[in-house]
């Protein structure tokens, strides 16, 4: 498991993206999946960045990856005001317009997103990737981690 | 991430490299919007360096492209990586872009193109 903290930057997504990359390799994802879960992710924390924190750059979020047998988890925190699930929905992909990708993309690579509805503080996500029967896992974290 | 604007023969070229994502589209979009206001009959995006590109960059070509309709401007993307052509795939976005596979091709063909072609 790691836990990585940073502030509301858009410039340190690349950090995120790699650590992403990382650990979808690791876990013996394709280098294709390996992109694609590290741009779902990075739109989920644009997402926060841009709607939860509204740009703000000083505010701090953190992601957390737990790299189990059978899935990666990753969970995004932030501590801005609650989001309201009902308000998410991927735009249609027949209107040609700017914006309104990122949720798409999210729920295009990722297995499960969900909002832990007793974190209090700020919002808590977690971003589920189920492996094939190919993909060993990562084997540097025991299976009895918890998952958020 | 890099942009880098030429000309060449009454095309505006901008050459593109590195990530584009929500910490540097916004200076794509900027130089983007820019040479198709500039009033010229064709802009391309050379996409050859781009290694990464997300919503936000998407949605910067997706405003250059409405731009270019309202300026008729021809507008076209060149060089996409297997990635970023992926990502564009899957918004299904690839057919509403004109895309040449290189510069060659891309400034064969964009002046036989209607500004609109795509759409």
């Amino acid at each position: 498991m790691i836990r990585i903290t940073i502030c509301s930057k858009p410039r340190l997504l690349n950090i995120l993206r790699a650590v992403v990359k990382f650990y979808a390799k690791e876990a013996g994802l394709s280098h294709t999946d390996a992109d694609y879960l590290a741009l779902a992710i990075d739109e989920a924390v644009a997402n926060i960045i841009r709607h939860t924190y509204h740009g703000r750059h000083d505010a701090k979020l953190a992601l957390e990856v737990h790299c189990l047998p059978d899935r990666l988890e990753f969970i995004l925190e932030d501590w801005g005001p609650k989001v309201r699930e009902e308000l998410i929905r991927p735009r249609p992909l027949d209107e040609v317009r700017p914006g309104g990708l990122g949720t798409f993309f999210i729920y295009s690579f990722m297995d499960e997103c969900s909002y832990d509805r007793d974190f209090k503080e700020g919002n808590r996500l977690k971003l589920v990737k189920f492996l094939t029967p190919k993909g060993a896992g990562c084997d540097n974290e025991s299976s009895s981690a918890k998952s958020g | 991430m890099k942009v880098q604007v030429r000309n060449l023969d009454k095309i505006s070229i901008l050459d593109s490299s590195g990530d584009v994502d929500l910490y540097s589209s916004p200076r794509l979009r900027e130089a983007l919007l820019a040479q198709i206001k500039a009033d010229g009959p064709s802009v391309l995006v050379n996409m050859s360096g781009v290694t990464y590109i997300d919503s936000s960059g998407i949605a910067t070509l997706v405003e250059g492209l409405q731009l270019s309709r309202q300026t008729k401007t021809r507008f076209g993307l060149f060089g996409l990586r297997p990635n970023a052509r992926s990502v564009l795939e899957l918004a299904r976005l690839h057919k509403v872009f004109t895309i040449f596979a290189t510069e060659e091709e891309a400034v064969e063909k964009i002046g036989s193109i209607a500004p609109f072609e795509g759409l």
